[in-house]
């Protein structure tokens, strides 16, 4: 398993794609209010899927590790949504420690893992 | 040489940023490009923190808020600038006349006239801000603001010849340590 991280509109994609040469078609991107799917290469914003599992009771790293076949051979992106002031809303801070939980859990599970920065990579392992 | 500085606020980076400029500035070809357009009181005082903050340091000042491009004719070629900060200047340029008002075109303007003023100088020293890390969902207005000064960074980024972070005082380079 690969994980990439990093803030909002980094070029998390972009270096997925020029890395591991794949496509659009290659990757399953997240949406915070649909069930997702985990048949494809890639599968980026999973921390819209985190959203999707507290809105639903599910704790994300058990429902992943639950529901996704060859988890070892996908590259998994995430927004990093661990700084900035604590939510005051609810939801969103179950939220943010749930994807915390699943980002700690796949790092631990993955071969790499690699934060992007202003488009540049760096190898936290 | 081209030094892109990010990072959250408070964590050091001004200071790096200067040091940097001092340490590659020849004579006293040493600006620093303010590009905070003051609009208060709370902005007002900040200015004057900065300016004691630099006392001492040679920097000259100029300050250009917006249309980087349009003082061509008055850049040092020989200079070394310190541009504090891409945040502001974009927030200047994005953000105009009437509130709720976005220059949708700004990111790209921003980018290729820092780019264009990078090339004329001698040095330059970027200062940037990150706020793309956290667990919130933004107004529409606010996240184009986002993805804009990600856009300008990330063009910044691939040009430079040093790209670092810093975190609570500790620098995280990204290329050009070996330059540093």
């Amino acid at each position: 398993m690969e994980l990439i991280i990093g803030g909002a509109f980094q070029g998390k994609t972009a270096y997925v794609k020029e890395n591991f040469v794949i496509s659009d078609e290659d990757i399953f991107v997240c949406e915070k209010d649909s069930a997702p799917e985990f048949d494809k290469k890639c599968i980026a914003h999973i921390e819209r899927f985190s959203y999707w599992c507290v809105e639903h009771g599910f704790e994300p790293a058990e429902y992943l590790f639950e529901h996704a076949e060859n988890l070892q051979d996908k590259i998994i992106v995430s927004d990093d949504i661990s700084c900035g002031v604590v939510p005051i809303n609810k939801t969103e801070r179950a939220w943010r420690e749930a994807n915390g939980r699943l980002l700690i859990k796949l790092s631990k599970e993955s071969k790499h893992v690699t934060r992007i920065f202003c488009g540049l990579s760096q190898r936290l392992k | 040489m081209r030094i892109f500085i990010s990072g959250g606020a408070k964590n050091g980076k001004s200071m790096f940023a200067q040091e940097c400029a001092k340490k590659l500035a020849k004579e006293d070809h040493l600006w620093y490009l303010a590009t905070m357009e003051p609009r208060d009181d709370e902005d007002l005082a900040r200015v004057a923190r900065h300016r004691n903050e630099r006392a001492g340091w040679g920097f000259k000042t100029a300050e250009w808020g917006r249309n980087i491009a349009l003082h061509s004719d008055e850049i040092d070629c020989r200079g070394t600038y310190l541009v504090d900060s891409v945040t502001a200047l974009l927030s200047n340029e994005m953000f105009v006349g009437m509130a709720g008002d976005i220059n949708k075109a700004a990111p790209q303007k921003v980018a290729a006239e820092l780019l264009d003023f990078s090339e004329k100088a001698e040095n330059v020293v970027f200062v940037s801000d990150n706020i793309h890390c956290d667990a919130a969902f933004y107004d529409e207005w606010t996240d184009s603001y986002r993805a804009g000064l990600a856009f300008v960074d990330r063009a910044l980024a691939e040009k430079c010849d040093v790209v670092a972070e810093f975190s609570c005082g500790q620098i995280i380079f990204y290329k050009g340590a070996e330059l540093i």
